[in-house]
């Protein structure tokens, strides 16, 4: 058998060798791909001692890739908190904005302090209004930019849902395309590469665990545990709310009928973009809010008007608002229209008082001078307050502390915010490159594969010519 | 007596010969057909008696040999149905008269008409039938042997009937602490091939915490229960509570739970990998047989013999159980044309065996095996076996031109 078997085993290395050039061919091909991966024929020798090609694999690393993965979700999570705060603080203004609240507020003081100083002036009287207007639309206009930014994730997250939905579709099509490759045979490496790509995809928008069953099988789990994929896909369900004001509580995000971010979240999503946005959503803007309401509340505390007879309640005077005890009271917040010239109204009433009517009349001698009541105002003003702990910063403080800390809140989550994206993405650059490493495509490497298989397909046939000339000795013996 | 004795002993050894040759010609022509077994001749001397100085020449007896005990060298090939056997096993195949033949020759390919996979001497492959469960084997006869056809791969659905599910439920930091409920979901297949997601939800009950005191009290641990319910009517179809042992490895007499899926069978899920250690809620391991009705998009054959059928799905039908036959001496068997073999007396009866357990060997899809006559053996045997007919035929000469000496002794 020996000359037959020569020429049988030098031609399953000529096709085994020809495989393993396919293979490294269609590495340079998608060497541009940053998804594929390498592919490698896989040889063995045969019982009788030649080659052949078992399986066509790819260059893997199930830890490097999990990192990636993670690391993927934590940058996700980070740029969405990111992005809202940046558009939050371009929105109020940050702490050297002259027309945010805070700056606002400090020109309001000094215009009271102006009018207290002359109260005879009138002019002077309408400047304090004119402040206490822009001081309201500041405030009302910072409540807005909270409720455009918590609509805005609201609508971010339900991209995010309509895209991981779409990828798992993709995702059962690849998953089923991989298993019946692995019962088949056949070479899987394409469709395990494409499923790759879609699960680097979903890990952006919610974080992912996954686990692998037998024929290659991948079941994902959100990192919470709720099952996203599991021979079917389930639904990712979220309701969108169309408007957002201070009391607006949004929808939750639903994975496979378990809430994993939002309100009702019992399996909270610990990263990946919707976790970031449900956390701008309920937690960061709101908290915000909270701090503005507390202003908004200060100012209209600060200002009620007392009857000097104490019969009758305290009233609301220069700030005025809807249910003052409700969230939301900083988007409602206005001066009276009693003390707006504007409006028809006198800015005396703040001296004088009675903007409520005649009872509320603190100056009852009517002297153009009278400026106790300014006075107990401006006291008001600077008098440390308490303010409810829901807001996040200090509880206890002047108004005009309270609104300087609010600033230096927000400045500092995104201050802290931006550092943490900066330090994900690097993360995710690393296990990028180290992933890449050790599963990409190197070209390098590929030319001098290529040389070696050209010198092994050589050698092969270089063997059949030999045999071939041993079969003409043999037969020209007679 | 002995020059006639010579010229008859010269045209045996001429016959044997040109039997030899005859080998040599079938070896030559065969060296390319699949699993072809090389002939070779074997002589023995026929002795006459011989009295005193009297020397009867004799004759020679040619006896044929299969080498059929010889492996072939494999070829591979790009056909998922082209099977060769490594090791000592048949294949048991049938002609058109179902006349049951053993054969190494595996090129197999689906005939359209009939749906059997057929070899290129046109012989059927048989198997048991395996797709309603375990086939009875009759050890030494091919009883119950069924042609192996891929045309009925039936649009078929298998019900789930086991199952595993893992995970690792979370630690609260006292056992007081609420933890809220725990779920994931797992697809089954109820009767009708319909996907029935179940509901795995793990509640938690909390404890009492411990109370330094006076007076001491001990830690009561909350208990974890497990609810196992069909997400379409919300209908709760198992309750187990989970008792975990100090190092948090589930304490269940018996670990696995029967749950009745609804319009299906009862599926015995093991939940023994459960843990509740200090981390996450993590899944691990989830798993369920059965599978939907789907339409058959490939066929394999596994080393161990087994035909499935792969759904659209990618799922795995058995079909068909390829066993492989063995004889005690398989150089004795009796060759038929289309590298068939026949049992004889001396070959012994038939012993079937499944493939890769065993001395049968095993079954490898996507080869075949190559004949196994070696050219140039064949090449320099029939040098030798011509030379050998020549001399021979030179004995036949001189006998008869002794003959003609002696026939010109009388003028």
């Amino acid at each position: 058998m020996s000359l037959s078997l020569a020429f049988n085993t030098a031609r399953s290395s000529l096709t085994a060798t020809a495989t393993q050039i396919n293979a490294s061919t269609r590495n340079v091909g998608s060497a541009g791909d940053p998804t594929a991966s390498r592919k490698i024929a896989v040889t063995t020798t045969t019982a009788t001692g030649g080659a052949y090609v078992i399986q066509i694999s790819r260059a893997s690393d199930t830890a490097l890739y999990t990192r990636m993965i993670s690391a993927t979700s934590e940058t996700a999570r980070a740029e969405a908190m990111k992005g809202g705060l940046d558009q939050l603080e371009n929105l109020v203004g940050g702490p050297t904005s002259t027309t945010s609240a805070a700056a606002l507020l400090g020109k309001f003081t000094s215009a009271l302090s102006d009018y207290r100083n002359s109260p005879e002036e009138s002019s002077v009287g309408t400047a304090l209004v004119t402040a206490a207007k822009n001081l309201t639309t500041a405030v009302n206009s910072a409540a807005d930019s909270i409720n455009t930014v918590r609509l805005d994730a609201d609508e971010a997250i339900s991209d995010s849902v309509t895209t991981i939905n779409d990828l798992l579709k993709q995702f059962e099509a690849q998953n089923n395309a991989v298993i019946r490759g692995t019962y088949a045979g056949a070479d899987i490496t394409d469709a395990l590469d494409k499923r790759d790509a879609i699960l680097s995809k979903l890990s952006e928008e919610m974080g992912v665990s996954t686990v692998t069953r037998p024929g290659n099988d991948m079941v994902i789990y959100t990192d919470s545990g709720a099952t996203l994929f599991e021979t079917t896909a389930r639904a990712v369900t979220f309701q969108p709310k169309s408007v957002y004001d201070g009391q607006t509580v949004g929808n939750s995000v639903y994975v496979d009928g378990v809430a994993v971010a939002g309100p009702d979240a019992t399996m909270t999503l610990k990263s990946g973009r919707i976790a970031g946005l449900a956390e701008l959503r309920d937690e960061t803007t709101v908290t915000y809010q909270t701090q503005l309401d507390e202003m908004a509340r200060a100012l209209v505390d600060g200002f009620r008007e007392v009857d000097p007879s104490g019969t009758l309640p305290d009233a609301q005077g220069l700030f005025t608002a809807l249910n003052p005890n409700d969230p939301g009271i900083s988007a409602r917040l206005k001066v009276k229209a009693e003390v707006d010239p504007a409006q028809g109204g006198s800015p005396k009433l703040i001296r004088d008082g009675g903007i409520n009517g005649a009872s509320y009349v603190q100056n009852t001698g009517g002297g153009d001078s009278y400026s106790t009541w300014l006075d107990t105002l401006s006291a008001r003003m600077s008098e440390t307050r308490s303010f409810s702990p829901n807001g996040g910063i200090v509880t206890s403080a002047t108004l005009a502390d309270y609104s300087t800390s609010s600033v230096g809140w927000l400045s500092g989550q995104r201050q802290s915010w931006t550092t943490q994206v900066t330090s994900q993405s690097s993360l995710l650059t690393y296990a990028s490159e180290a992933l890449s490493n050790a599963t990409g495509i190197n070209l390098d490497d590929e030319y001098v594969y290529q040389l070696q298989l050209e010198k092994t397909y050589q050698a092969s046939s270089k063997l059949i010519s030999v045999v071939n000339s041993l079969y003409d000795t043999l037969l020209q013996i007679r | 007596m002995s020059l006639y004795g010579m010229l008859r002993t010269g045209v045996s050894g001429m016959n044997a010969q040109s039997n030899k040759l005859s080998t040599i010609s079938d070896n030559i022509a065969n060296s390319g057909t699949t699993g072809y077994k090389r002939a070779s001749t074997e002589f023995s001397s026929l002795l006459l008696d011989s009295t005193g100085n009297q020397y009867n020449s004799g004759a020679v007896n040619t006896t044929i040999r299969y080498a059929v005990s010889t492996q072939g060298a494999s070829n591979y090939t790009t056909s998922g149905t082209d099977l060769m056997i490594q090791g000592d096993g048949f294949f048991v195949v049938q002609d058109s008269s179902n006349q049951a033949y053993l054969t190494r020759a595996g090129s197999f390919t689906v005939d359209a008409s009939t749906g059997n996979l057929v070899n290129a001497a046109g012989f059927t492959l048989m198997g048991y039938d395996i797709s309603d469960g375990p086939a009875s084997v009759i050890l030494n006869s091919t009883e119950g042997m069924v042609p192996v056809n891929l045309a009925t791969a039936k649009f078929s659905a298998n019900p789930t009937t086991e199952g595993t599910f893992a995970a690792n439920l979370p630690l609260g930091s006292s056992p007081s602490q609420a933890i809220a409920d725990q779920k994931s979901s797992l697809t089954t297949y109820d009767n009708l091939g319909n996907a029935v997601t179940l509901d795995l939800t793990f509640s938690y009950a909390p404890g009492t915490d411990a109370v330094v005191g006076p007076p001491p009290v001990a830690a009561v641990p909350g208990t974890w229960t497990m609810n196992v319910s069909d997400r379409a009517t919300g209908q709760s179809l198992v309750t187990q509570a989970l008792t975990f042992d100090t190092s948090g490895n589930l304490s269940l007499a018996d670990p696995t739970i029967d749950v009745p899926i609804p319009g299906g069978q009862t599926m015995s899920l093991d939940i023994g990998n459960m843990t509740n250690l200090n981390g996450g809620y993590t899944p691990i391991n989830p798993t369920a047989n059965g599978n939907a009705a789907s339409l058959v998009k490939n066929v394999t054959i596994d080393k161990d013999g087994t035909v499935s059928a792969i759904d659209s799905k990618g799922q795995k039908i058995p079909l068909y159980q390829i066993p492989l036959a063995t004889v005690p001496s398989p150089d004795n068997l009796d060759p038929r044309a289309g590298n068939v073999f026949l049992t004889t007396t001396d070959s012994g009866a038939i012993q079937m065996a499944s493939a890769n357990s065993g001395g049968a060997g095993y079954i490898q899809s996507g080869a075949l095996e190559n004949s196994t006559v070696d050219m140039a053996t064949e090449l320099t045997e029939m040098i030798v076996a011509q030379r050998d007919y020549t001399a021979n035929s030179k004995v036949v000469q001189t006998g008869s031109e002794l003959l003609d000496v002696l026939m010109n002794l009388k003028r």
